[in-house]
C-alpha cells in the first residue's frame, strides 16, 4: 500500500481540478479538451500548459485525432496518474483529519 | 513541506466541486438528446390534436408516448453504457417512474377537474412539464429551471392570446422550446 504523501506537481490549484475531473471518468473514454475546459472553468492556454506539464510527469495521457475534419484533443489519466491522485487526495484527507500534524 | 490543515480542506472542496460539476455537464450531455426527442414528441402530437378529430387523440398521443418512453430508455441505456458502470444502478427505472407518476398525476387531475372544453387538458400538460423541469433545475441542474419556466411562460402565453391556434402553439413553441432545450443541454 502507498503511503499518502503531498504531490507538489498535482497540488497547483488547476492541475488539482484536471486530475479531479480525469479520475471521476473511472474507466470510461478519455476527456475531450472543451469537455475539460468547462469542467475545471479554465483558459485554453492555462489549460493546454497544465496539460502538457501533468503528461510530462506521466500523470496524463493526451491523444490527438479528427472527428470528420474537425481536430480532437482527448486527455486520460495514465495509471500512474490515478495512483498519483488518490495518494495525494489521502495525504489531504489525512491533513485535515489532523493524522498527520499540522505543518504551518 | 507540508500543507495547513484549511489549505488541505480548501483542496478537497475544489475536488469536490470538480467532479460535481462535471456530473451535472454530464447528466445535462445525456439529458439534452431526450429532451430532444420529447420535444419532437410535443411537436407531433400537438400537431395532430391541431389536425384530427378529439376521438383519434388518444390514439396518437398513445403511440407517440410509447416512442417517446422506447427512445428515453435506448439513450439512457447507451449513455450507461458509454460511461462503462459510472451511472448509478437502478437510474432508468427512476427516471420511468417519475415519468408515470406524471402521467398518473395529469390523469387524476382530468378526472377530478373534469374540464369542460378541449383547451385547459391542452395546456395542463404544458403548466405541468413547465413545474417539473423548474423543480428539477431549482433542485439538482439549474439548465432544466430555465427550460421550464420557458415552457411554463409559453404555455401561459398561447392561453391568454393565441387560444383559437392552441395546438399549433404548443406544437411549435412548446415542442419547439423542448428541442431547444435539449439541444442547449447538449452543447453543454
Amino acid at each position: 500500500m502507498s503511503v499518502a504523501e503531498l504531490d507538489e506537481l498535482i497540488h497547483q490549484p488547476l492541475r488539482l481540478k484536471i486530475m479531479a475531473a480525469l479520475h471521476a471518468e473511472r474507466d470510461a473514454e478519455p476527456v475531450e479538451f472543451s469537455r475539460l475546459k468547462a469542467v475545471t472553468q479554465a483558459t485554453d492556454g492555462n489549460l493546454g500548459s497544465h496539460l502538457a506539464t501533468l503528461e510530462k510527469a506521466g500523470y496524463v495521457e493526451i491523444t490527438k485525432d479528427f472527428v470528420g475534419k474537425k481536430p480532437r484533443t482527448r486527455a486520460a489519466l495514465t495509471p500512474v496518474g490515478r495512483k498519483a491522485f488518490r495518494r495525494h487526495v489521502d495525504y489531504l484527507r489525512a491533513v485535515v483529519e489532523g493524522v498527520d500534524g499540522d505543518v504551518t | 513541506m507540508g500543507i495547513s490543515k484549511s489549505e488541505a480542506a480548501s483542496a478537497l472542496a475544489d475536488i469536490e466541486s470538480t467532479t460535481g460539476r462535471g456530473r451535472l455537464l454530464k447528466s445535462y450531455q445525456v439529458g439534452g438528446p431526450i429532451l430532444m426527442v420529447w420535444g419532437v414528441v410535443w411537436a407531433a402530437g400537438y400537431t395532430a390534436m391541431g389536425v384530427l378529430p378529439p376521438e383519434r387523440w388518444g390514439l396518437a398521443w398513445l403511440v407517440l408516448d410509447a416512442i417517446g418512453i422506447a427512445a428515453t430508455i435506448v439513450l439512457s441505456r447507451r449513455a450507461r453504457g458509454a460511461a462503462q458502470g459510472g451511472a448509478k444502478a437502478g437510474q432508468g427505472w427512476k427516471t420511468m417512474a417519475s415519468v408515470f407518476t406524471i402521467l398518473a398525476f395529469i390523469a387524476a387531475t382530468f378526472t377530478v377537474f373534469r374540464p369542460t372544453s378541449l383547451d385547459p387538458a391542452m395546456v395542463f400538460p404544458g403548466l405541468v412539464a413547465g413545474l417539473v423541469y423548474s423543480g428539477v433545475g431549482i433542485a439538482y441542474a439549474p439548465r432544466y429551471m430555465w427550460i421550464g419556466a420557458s415552457v411554463f411562460a409559453a404555455t401561459l402565453i398561447g392561453w391568454f392570446f393565441f387560444q383559437p391556434w392552441l395546438a399549433f402553439w404548443m406544437a411549435a413553441v412548446g415542442g419547439g422550446g423542448l428541442f431547444v432545450g435539449g439541444l442547449w443541454l447538449r452543447k453543454a
